[in-house]
């Protein structure tokens, strides 16, 4: 891999300059624009530059044919002249270098675009990655940036005096011919301190938002009324769609006079109303409508169609809209509509009764899982209840009359729908009452409450399941629902960890789920085991070996915080999306309804914000729990 | 605006009349909406028309167009006869409230109903809420001021703000909304005829004085409003005119008449960036730069001089409208030259107190806004902080008259005008913007359900609209938005101008003319 010294980058500029027009960042005024190459304006002091580079792909105003009307009434039609010399768009960033990937896509299927083409087949991409990302900036929530390659003929990445260059395509290795002797040899160290880079340019991002689900969020959220909400803040200015790297749309217009006339296309925006209004003046898309399309475009269409990232995540919509509205708010507010929905949708179902007053149950089974662990098999002796009952939630309230109450999590498949099945590890005063309870005892429950582990189906996704110890009996509900949807998964791990063997709960089910095609379970222990191939070894080293595509990984576990943490910090390294690794956090919860305060930590209540956080919400908790 | 902008937003209480704020200021709109929507603030829309303000409003009334004094006084009555006055501030900052109080006393909200259409208890409970706002905000705009009543309404409004010591302080205060980027910078340049940029009197032997040691002599008589001068060329009295940025073919009443008066002149230049429909009349037409070409100052609604920057160089033979004017000064013997609009700016700052402390340095990266007494002065928020600018605020007796014109059996719709989102005023740069165009391309008239229906109209019809002074063909909007008796139609549009119906009455002190209330008829045509 070659690198340019930093002070021969105008030399370089300088040589390309004879072959090429060179496009480069330029400070004009209070804005930094892809413009002709000047040494008085050229810097490279930019997050992103005001407009993308579509313009010199698709211009504002193009062209399409002129027409003339001969003498003898015959019509001659002309094709406009596409005088392009070969151009290099140098400093642009990886969000706008995507969206230049995804207009090769867009022009280019089915029909290709003659006017497209015939610009792009001269133009040469250099992008710049981004150490500092901008306040609006967004693409590493995306998947575009800070660093990207596609896209990008040639990537520099500054490093100290000097930029990594990565040559990606042909037309990236002609640019670096034509300067070879400017180019010197790297070493590998370049690669590791660009991963680093890399790191530390992502957790520089202050605007941040979990895209993963966002298209399944807007199919369930198509009527919402938020929509009518910001479509009344619009102002209409058509501005988003303008500064948006991948809006593409036109319209043709005519003119003529009585000898012949042009035919053009101009940029334009399917945020005005008569976008889509008929001749008629019907309009298919209401005002409400018009405004829920861009971002439905964005987040689900284009990706739907074409198998792309619609949204750069370059935030320039966000910085230009006049009714300060941004694509994230909306999405975070639709977010944060679900879950206070959820919420309420589950304390609708228990405030039928006093929010105190538990449901009495019987034990119907009781089975020694561990000499210290006990599952309890209980039913309601009201049974409606089992009929009416919502599965949700991740925990009970179990009371032991006279004694008092627990929180104890759901292990159960949503399709069990007669009992209740609680894993209890006897360790305190109520919980060594509940052990020395016999079937046909009473107990109280109520419940359930807390935000549970993710039920919502990540389509393609690998699995990964680690419970430490009582740890997999809440985890185990979260297992049972995926290979319930079996078929919507990739691969399964399951990793049961505990000292020894007979310190597992859930011995029968792990063997089970062993003889499941695509799942692997994996025995954690401290110490080796008779009964079955245990690893002893370090778990971080098992996990590093774990044949996952941890980008494409959702990982569930539930433990002790510090082993979490641990867990977490190696699958964060490994490549899993924070937002995709889930803990639940079981501290001091009592009343379970986010009113007595003993589980608050920070400006959150374990029982009703949680239990179950990701792992990036767990790390802007304060380390209180 | 007395206030800023942004002092909207934190308003407990804001009172909008006569603004279609969501479709004129949008962006003030979205202030307003973020007052109500985040910030809890109460907002009471006056309109005619159901505007989509009122989706935010905690009281929306429908006015009978041109009664709007009617409504302003008997809330006067309301807050006087419950005590709601703000006493500390009428008797340390206000004058005359004793005749104030006199001449509403029998203004009751039962007689402002009858005139206004709005319900006893609607009047009551304005009132009192925004009397007992803690920053309660006025909004209004064209909807106010273009009546035979404009300039009372204007002062009814201030007795209101007064009366309740909502005005001199943040986010309180008399807010009109500009309809111009810069009709508040042309207005402060003293583009009026009784005042010498700044708004000082021309009767000010002092004043004269100043600008004479600057600019040397010049006529100081005090000079025409735009409706007299269409009176005196008329007359014969006016035999030149030279228009500059105004295109009164299609905003000034009665435009059969202006056209004929503006035809019929000796003389007649026009200074505009296209070719409108004044131009079209004129024996010589002067190009102008646009806001793109020329570099230069505008001042908003929020008295803020901020600068405008040129973009691109003059299309064609055009000139920023600075230098047409010194070079024609200068054809005609006068002196005038500079090289940049900043020597003018500071030639402003030498003259007018309230821009001394503002030049192009300063206002590079963020506009000022006015008064700006001096060079370290940061720019006023809101004005009238300890004192009014005469001293003591002067509350003024505003007795209630009707429209000049009111329907009868003849002319029994009331017609008002206005604009809509995507055009602007005249349509002279929006209807020759293709995509501003395709949103509206096409004049129409709002029209209640129930008038429809006792028309017999579709919204196929095609109606004439005939006033005391002309007619037009448009197509009819059925809308509920907008209440019986009463019909709408925005005045952008060439081929159905609205202003051919619009009569030449004009309030008496500002000569503004009565553009929101005209009778007219209305007819099906085949």
């Amino acid at each position: 891999m070659p690198v340019l010294k930093k002070k021969n980058l105008d030399t370089l500029i300088q040589i390309w300059e004879l072959e090429y027009v060179i496009l480069a960042p330029s400070r004009l005024g209070n804005d930094v624009l892809l413009a002709e190459y000047n040494p008085k304006t050229f810097t490279l002091d930019y997050v992103n530059f005001t407009l993308p580079p579509k313009q010199y792909l698709f211009e504002m105003k193009e062209k399409l044919y002129d027409w003339e009307k001969n003498e003898d009434g015959s019509i001659k039609l002309k094709e406009p002249a596409f005088n392009i010399g070969s151009r290099i768009l140098f400093g642009i960033r990886p969000c706008d270098a995507y969206s230049v990937a995804y207009m090769d896509k867009f022009f280019s299927e089915n029909y290709s675009d003659p006017n497209f083409s015939a610009k792009r087949d001269k133009t040469y991409t250099v992008v710049l990655n981004c150490i500092t990302p901008g306040s609006s900036c967004f693409c590493s929530s995306i998947g575009t940036g800070p660093f990207g390659r596609e896209g990008a003929d040639m990537v520099f990445t500054p490093m100290g005096d000097e930029y990594f260059v990565e040559v990606l395509t042909r037309k990236g290795e002609q640019l670096m011919r034509s300067a070879l002797s400017l180019f010197e040899d790297s070493s590998p160290e370049y690669l590791v301190n660009k991963a680093r880079l890399l790191k530390e340019a992502k957790s520089k991002f202050t605007t941040e938002i979990n895209l993963d689900h966002a298209a399944e969020l807007l199919d369930r959220n198509y009527d919402n009324h938020i929509w009518d909400l910001y479509t009344n803040k619009c102002v209409e200015c058509h501005g988003c769609t303008f500064v948006c790297p991948t809006c593409l749309c036109f319209n043709v217009l005519d003119s003529a006079d009585a000898e012949g006339g042009t035919r053009s296309r101009h940029w334009d925006s399917c945020q005005s109303s008569y976008f889509t209004r008929n001749a008629g003046g019907h309009n298919t898309r209401s005002e409400t409508s018009k405004f829920r399309y861009r971002i439905y475009d964005k987040l689900k269409y284009i990706t739907e169609k074409f198998d792309m990232y619609g949204c750069v995540g370059c935030g320039r919509c966000i910085q230009t809209c006049l009714g300060h509205l941004s694509i994230i708010d909306i999405v975070k507010e639709l977010q944060k509509y679900e879950e206070d929905i959820s919420r309420s949708e589950s304390r609708d179902h228990r405030c039928d009764c006093n929010l105190y007053i538990p449901q009495t149950a019987v034990i119907k089974e009781i089975h020694q899982e561990t000499h210290n662990i006990k599952r309890f098999i209980v039913q309601y002796e009201n049974k409606d209840l089992h009929k009416s009952f919502k599965y949700q939630g991740q925990f009970f309230e179990i009371t032991v009359f006279g004694v008092g109450e627990i929180p104890i999590s759901i292990p159960w498949a949503p399709s069990n729908r007669e009992y209740f099945e609680f894993v209890i590890k006897k360790a305190g005063r109520v919980t060594t009452a509940i052990h020395n309870l016999e079937v046909g005892d009473k107990i109280g429950l109520r419940g359930p409450f807390g935000r549970s582990f993710p039920t919502e189906i990540a389509k393609g996704f690998d699995l990964l399941f680690f419970g430490s110890g009582v740890g997999l009996a809440p985890v185990r509900t979260a297992i049972l629902h995926s290979l319930e949807n079996r078929e919507s998964y990739g691969k399964i791990v399951i990793i049961a960890r505990a000292m020894n063997y007979d310190g597992l709960i859930y011995k029968q089910d792990l063997k089970n789920w062993e003889n499941i095609d695509g799942v692997e379970v994996i025995y954690a222990l401290s110490e080796p085991s008779e009964h079955v191939e245990a690893y002893t070894g370090k778990l971080d080293a098992l996990i590093k070996s774990l044949d996952l595509d941890w980008k494409n990984t959702r990982a569930i576990a539930c433990g002790s915080p510090q082993r979490i943490k641990l867990v977490a910090q190696d699958l964060v390294e490994l490549g899993i999306d924070e937002n995709q690794i889930f803990t639940t956090l079981e501290t001091h919860m009592r009343c379970g309804v986010g009113k007595c305060g003993h589980c608050k930590v920070g400006s959150k209540y374990m029982c009703l914000d949680g239990p179950v956080f990701t792992y990036r919400e767990m790390k802007e908790l304060p380390p209180e729990y | 605006m007395t206030n800023s902008i942004d002092e909207l937003e934190k308003a407990d209480c804001i009172f909008v009349i006569g603004s279609n704020t969501t479709e004129q200021h949008p962006l003030i709109a979205s202030r307003i909406q973020e007052a109500v929507r985040k910030n809890k603030a109460t907002l009471i829309v006056v309109d005619p028309r159901r505007i989509p303000l009122t989706e935010d409003a905690y009281i929306y009334a429908r006015i009978t167009p041109g009664t709007n004094l009617a409504l302003i006084n008997a809330m006067l009555h309301v807050i006087i006869k419950e005590d709601l006055v703000d006493y500390q501030f009428v008797s340390s900052r206000t004058h005359g409230f004793e005749e104030l109080k006199a001449s509403v006393a029998g203004f009751s909200p039962e007689i402002a109903s009858k005139i206004t259409g709005i319900p006893a208890s609607t009047i009551e409970d304005m009132a009192r809420i925004y009397a007992s706002a803690d920053r309660g905000s006025i909004v209004y705009a064209m909807g106010i001021t273009q009546h035979v009543t404009g300039s009372k309404n204007v002062a009814a409004l201030a007795n209101l703000a007064m009366i309740t010591g909502n005005i001199g302080k943040e986010s309180a205060g008399v807010n009109p909304l500009r309809g111009q980027n810069n009709v508040q910078g042309a207005c402060d340049m003293g583009a009026l005829p009784n005042c010498l940029p700044g708004y000082q009197k021309l009767e000010d032997e002092r004043v004269v004085e100043k600008f004479k040691g600057v600019w040397g002599d010049f006529n100081c008589e005090v000079g025409l409003t735009v409706t007299d001068m269409t009176h005196h060329a008329d007359a014969n009295n006016i035999r030149t005119m030279y228009i500059m940025g105004e295109n009164p073919a299609i905003s000034d009443p009665d435009i059969n008449h202006v056209k004929a008066v503006l035809a019929d002149l000796e003389f007649l230049v026009v200074q505009d960036i296209f070719l409108t429909e004044t131009a079209q009349l004129a024996d010589v037409v002067l190009p102008g730069a646009s806001f793109a070409e020329k570099d230069g100052t505008f001042t908003n609604t929020e008295r803020r001089v901020q600068r405008v920057r040129k973009a691109i160089q003059p299309v064609g033979e055009s000139k920023a409208d600075w230098e047409i004017l010194c070079e024609i000064a200068r054809a005609m013997g006068c002196d005038m030259s500079y090289s940049h609009p900043s020597e003018i700016m500071d030639e402003i700052a030498s003259l007018v107190p309230s821009y001394a402390g503002i030049d192009y340095n300063r206002i590079e990266k963020e506009g000022l806004q006015w008064p700006c007494p001096d060079k370290n002065h940061p720019g006023t928020k809101y004005l009238h902080k300890d004192k009014f600018a005469g001293g003591l605020g002067k509350f003024t007796v505003n007795d209630y008259i009707d429209p000049a014109e009111m329907p009868d059996e003849e002319y029994p719709f009331i017609i008002t005008t206005g604009r809509i989102l995507h055009h602007y005023h005249t349509g002279t740069m929006t209807r020759r913007s293709w995509a501003l165009d395709f949103e509206c391309p096409e004049a129409y008239i709002e029209i209640n359900p129930s008038d429809a229906q006792k028309l017999g109209l579709s919204k196929r019809s095609k109606l004439m609209v005939t006033s005391r002074r002309g007619s037009l063909v448009v197509k009819p909007l059925i809308t509920d938005a907008i209440g019986e008796g009463v019909v709408f139609i925005p005045f952008h549009y060439n081929e159905a101008p609205a202003n051919i119906l619009t009569s030449g009455h004009v309030d008496p002190k500002s000569k503004i003319p009565e553009l929101k209330v005209t009778a007219v008829r209305i007819e099906e045509v085949k």
